[in-house]
């Protein structure tokens, strides 16, 4: 799970063009949204598109997202439960 | 139609932000693609928010602003854009997801970024303003469109202040589509020698420059800019010459009033005859300028020109650095500029001292 959260990190890092932060910089649990990393709508989908291509997961019900993007561990749970 | 330049902001591939000088410092460089020298971007911007901006627009958002700070004027009630290419870069890395993904997993950002009217839209954003917003995509005149609409918009009293802008980038995926079509040159040539060059091609460039437009005078004004001609593929020589006239005959004005001519000299074989014959006949007595050098050819490029005419009037000073021959005179009233883009898209820009 560490191995994920880790590699997780640095593609959120580089999908999102979060130049300034180091994988370091997030914590595992803190929130992704609002508060945390302080991301956006669009930066949601492009969570979305990042779990679809890299990973092969498809998030089929958008109100499950909520739950999903909370955290970069519940991310990583999602992907663990859900790679195909 | 007429109006004031307020206030100016330019990013380009000389020194001419964040610093009083004018161009005594010149960049030189033996490349062929002339690159921006741009500021630290989080002056200008919210990390958070340029994350997602590419080169072009954070140039043109850091211009844009450079201008609304000389200018004074916090809220435009206008903003008129002209781009060619518009943001590029983004366009280029959203086509390439589409090739290199199968048509699959796209992503917004790239999208939503690449629209030609991002930088006017961006803009308004910053400053929350919902004024006119227009962006015109029309090759060599975008930029010249961009300043028709600014000064109609004064003339029809739709304005106080507008801000009028041009923004191209240069990357390397379409330096190297323009040279397959013969655009650059092939050899290497440097800065100052492009003038001397004899060859077909030109050099690559870039840049992002606002201005803003506005109805009233001050004597901390750049210029009052008279007049603005579109000349799209001139017939002949005289072609040229005639519409000029008209142009200068309009305001009550002569080739002889002209104390300075501004000339879109780009190193090519093929199109620098029209400015050298304006050169050395009907403006011979005019203080010859150039620029191309400095900035590289690129379809908004006339931005470049307005910046360098409307500090001439405003310093009374020609550097050395884009003076052709000998000065001809010791002050500096009335400025033309004569550029065009590849030979098709010629435009003539008619200044005055404030």
């Amino acid at each position: 799970m560490d191995e994920l959260i880790d590699k997780l990190k640095g593609e959120i890092i580089e999908q999102l063009n979060l130049e300034d932060l180091k994988k370091e910089d997030i914590d595992n649990d803190g929130p992704l949204f609002g508060e945390g990393l302080g991301l956006d709508s669009i930066d949601a989908l492009e969570l979305i598109v990042l779990l679809e291509k890299n990973y092969g997961i498809k998030v089929a019900n958008p109100a499950d997202g909520k739950k999903i993007f909370q955290s970069v561990r519940t991310m990583a749970q999602y992907i663990q439960d859900n790679k195909k | 139609m007429e109006a004031y330049i307020k206030g100016i902001g330019i990013i380009s591939p000389q020194k001419t932000f964040d610093t009083p000088d004018f161009l005594s410092d010149v960049v030189e460089t033996a490349s062929n693609s002339l690159r921006c020298i741009e500021p630290s971007y989080k002056d200008f911007l919210n990390p958070t928010l340029a994350r997602r901006m590419g080169r072009i627009i954070k140039m043109s958002i850091a211009a844009s602003s450079i201008c609304f700070k000389d200018s004074g004027v916090p809220m435009p009630d206008a903003i008129m854009t002209g781009t060619a290419l518009g943001c590029l870069e983004d366009t280029e890395k959203f086509l390439f997801s589409i090739i290199d993904n199968d048509e699959q997993f796209l992503t917004p950002t790239s999208f939503v970024q690449s629209t030609h009217n991002t930088v006017s839209g961006q803009i308004a954003l910053q400053l929350k303003c919902m004024n006119y917003n227009f962006t015109y995509v029309h090759k060599g005149f975008s930029f010249e469109s961009a300043v028709l609409d600014g000064l109609m918009t004064i003339a029809e009293g739709n304005g106080n202040n507008v801000l009028v802008g041009g923004h191209d980038e240069m990357t390397d995926k379409y330096y190297r589509v323009c040279d397959r079509v013969g655009y650059w040159k092939q050899e290497t040539v440097s800065t100052m020698e492009l003038i001397n060059s004899k060859t077909s091609g030109s050099i690559a460039g870039e840049g992002a420059a606002f201005f803003m437009l506005s109805n009233h005078a001050s004597a901390e004004n750049y210029a009052k800019l008279r007049s603005l001609k579109f000349i799209y593929k001139p017939e002949s020589q005289q072609d040229v010459e005639n519409r000029i006239m008209e142009m200068l005959a309009e305001k009550g004005l002569k080739p002889e009033d002209m104390d300075a001519v501004v000339y879109g000299i780009n190193g090519d074989l093929r199109f620098d005859g029209v400015y050298n014959d304006l050169k050395d006949g009907m403006f011979k007595n005019s203080t010859a300028v150039y620029f191309k050098h400095l900035c590289g050819e690129y379809q908004t490029s006339g931005s470049f020109a307005l910046w360098l005419a409307s500090n001439m009037l405003k310093k009374q000073e020609v550097p050395a650095a884009v003076l052709i021959g000998e000065k001809k005179h010791t002050s500096l009233k009335n400025v033309l500029i004569y550029n065009g883009f590849m030979g098709d898209d010629q435009s003539a820009f008619l200044l005055s001292q404030c």
